[in-house]
């Protein structure tokens, strides 16, 4: 039986506001918003008068004139930047409100809202200069974890394999709902100006979504969800309480899903089945891509940044707190131990499969290196994550 | 009539550029299939370390650009050091993997993918200058994976020396 999108029963409401709650809401609109009500009532009353403004059509403040022209791929970001006025998004942004940027927008802006929210407002702490091809590739290279997947292909597995897969699926699933959560909070917080990354985010947060559904739909699909994890859960909220965007990128896109990316690649080659195989070639594209942005948002941070010494100091202080926090969820047993049942080929030979943890450990940590090299920033001697797997060490 | 068809495909020695280009051009063919994935930008050298005859190292430059490999080459190891990235291994390792792909009909056995075999570094390894260039094979895995899958389309012959 096949089910019709219209026929899904919605989500269940919100609760209602209480009378106080509106009553605090019209008192504060009403009071704040003066002007809105200025502008209301000036419309209003030349639409009574039957009187046009057709100042729209004015031209002489405005990038008007140069049509964008499509290139083989169709109407890129990349393609409408080339047109003057439209392409420079500034070094710190003073617009915060909806008013497009390279719109006529100087006439207005004593009688547009501010929103506070907006707070994000330097581009050395959000752009990257790869954000515009990794928006238009993210957007060619969306999949559906309903459809793209060879579900109907899932063989049961020997119970200790199918529950280290369930495990490691129980891990991806809660990782990826904090993953998507992180650059929900902060697309909210970037103005107009950097509508290029305000876009990226959204792919970004779409990706997290289908990474959280698919594991989600793997692990019931093969038995259901395991167990959740303290470990994982620390160090989640310290990526979505890192103090400033740049901060928490570094330790989401470049630390974590850095240490993710490793994860997707090793749960490529351990699946045991071939709809694993595809569910984490999949996901290990997007992250590569969620990387990426983290590498080079990074580095402009550092290189735009007007005293870089003091900055490097502050990201390495942040980074003594933050490897520790993301270490935690890296040594959880419920991480660890089904990926070396995995490795090892079952459970009876776990001890081979620390083996090769120890391997991806090292690989995992000097691609983290590597990673942060590229940004300019140096944490080779300062890296407080052991660069070998600890395992047995006290026995 | 005869119990077994007889094999029609095309025939494509191993390792050559002619081989590379088939692969290009069964990209171009499934252009659909192609659009679905997404795009695919990078320069990949696919390195036989032991593939001319005296077991020195052969290397193949493929462009992918959008939703096509733009240009082929049989290129030098300076040229190769300049692609984006490299996947080398040796003619052993490429035959069992392509044999692997045939076998399957277009789908490797679970430890013959390119992310199998280059994820702990052998028997293929991956060359990348950077982790920026590196992340390009995992951006694009999906598509590389295909691309190497499409050879089950026709019949791979061995040099005699490898
Ligand atoms: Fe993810």
């Amino acid at each position: 039986m096949s089910v019709r999108v219209q026929d899904l029963s919605p989500l269940p409401v919100a609760a209602n506001l209480d009378d106080e709650g509106l009553a605090q809401y019209e008192a504060t609109y009403t009071s704040r918003f003066q002007v809105w009500a200025e502008v209301l009532q000036r419309n209003v009353e030349n639409i009574h008068r039957g009187s046009y403004s057709l100042h729209w059509l004015n031209t002489d403040q405005a990038n008007w004139g140069k049509r964008a022209k499509p290139s083989s791929r169709g109407m890129t970001y990349t393609d409408i930047n080339r047109i003057r006025g439209y392409g420079d998004a500034p070094d710190k942004a003073e617009w915060f409100n909806f008013a497009p940027r390279g719109a006529v927008r100087e006439p207005y802006r004593h009688e547009m809202p501010v929103i506070e929210e907006y707070t994000v407002v330097d581009k050395g702490e959000l752009w990257a200069d790869n954000v515009i091809t990794l928006y238009e590739e993210a957007k060619a290279r969306q999949w559906n974890a309903t459809r793209d997947i060879p579900w109907e292909e899932l063989e049961a597995l020997p119970e200790d394999l199918e529950k280290a897969t369930c495990q490691l699926c129980t891990f991806l699933t809660e990782i990826e709902f904090a993953a998507g959560d992180f650059p929900a909070k902060w697309m909210y917080r970037i103005p107009q100006d950097f509508l290029e990354v305000k876009s990226f985010l959204a792919t970004q947060i779409m990706d997290e979504a289908r990474h959280q559904e698919v594991f989600r739909k793997r692990a019931i699909a093969g038995g259901g969800l395991l167990h959740a994890a303290p470990g994982f859960e620390w160090a989640l909220t310290a990526i979505l309480n890192a103090p400033t965007h740049t901060m928490g990128t570094f330790l989401l896109n470049l630390l974590g899903e850095g240490l993710v990316l490793s994860i997707f690649r090793s749960g490529e080659m351990i699946a045991k089945t071939h709809v694993d195989k595809e569910i984490f070639r999949r996901c290990l594209q997007d992250e590569a891509r969620h990387v990426s942005y983290g590498v080079l948002e990074f580095k402009n941070y550092l290189d735009t940044h007007p005293n870089r010494a003091a900055a490097e100091e502050q990201m390495h202080r942040f980074c003594d707190i933050g490897e520790q926090v993301v270490l935690s969820a890296f040594v959880e047993p419920a991480l660890i131990e089904p990926i070396a049942v995995l490795l090892g080929g079952g459970l009876k030979h776990i001890d081979q499969g620390m083996e090769g943890v120890a391997h991806m450990w090292r690989m995992f940590i000097a691609e983290y290196q590597q990673r942060c090299k590229a940004a300019g920033f140096d944490r080779s001697t300062r890296c407080t994550i052991p660069a070998e797997f600890p395992w047995g060490k006290a026995a | 009539m005869n119990a077994v068809a007889e094999d029609t495909r095309k025939v494509v020695p191993f390792p050559s550029a002619a081989w590379f280009a088939e692969l290009g051009d069964l990209m171009k063919a499934n252009r659909a299939r192609q659009e679905h994935l997404g795009y695919i930008d990078c320069s990949v050298a696919f390195t036989v370390t032991d593939g001319s005859a005296d077991g020195l190292a052969r290397h193949f430059r493929v462009v992918f650009e959008e939703f096509e490999a733009v240009d082929v080459a049989e290129v030098d190891a300076a040229a190769a050091a300049a692609a984006d990235f490299g996947l080398a291994a040796s003619g052993a390792t490429w035959r069992a993997m392509i044999d692997s792909i045939a076998a399957g009909d277009g789908r490797p056995a679970l430890t013959q993918t390119l992310n199998y075999l280059s994820h702990m570094g052998t028997p293929l390894t991956l060359v990348a200058a950077d982790p920026l260039k590196s992340d390009l094979y995992y951006r694009y895995n999906q598509s590389l994976q295909e691309f190497v899958n499409a050879s089950c389309a026709f019949h791979t012959v061995y040099s005699s020396a490898r």
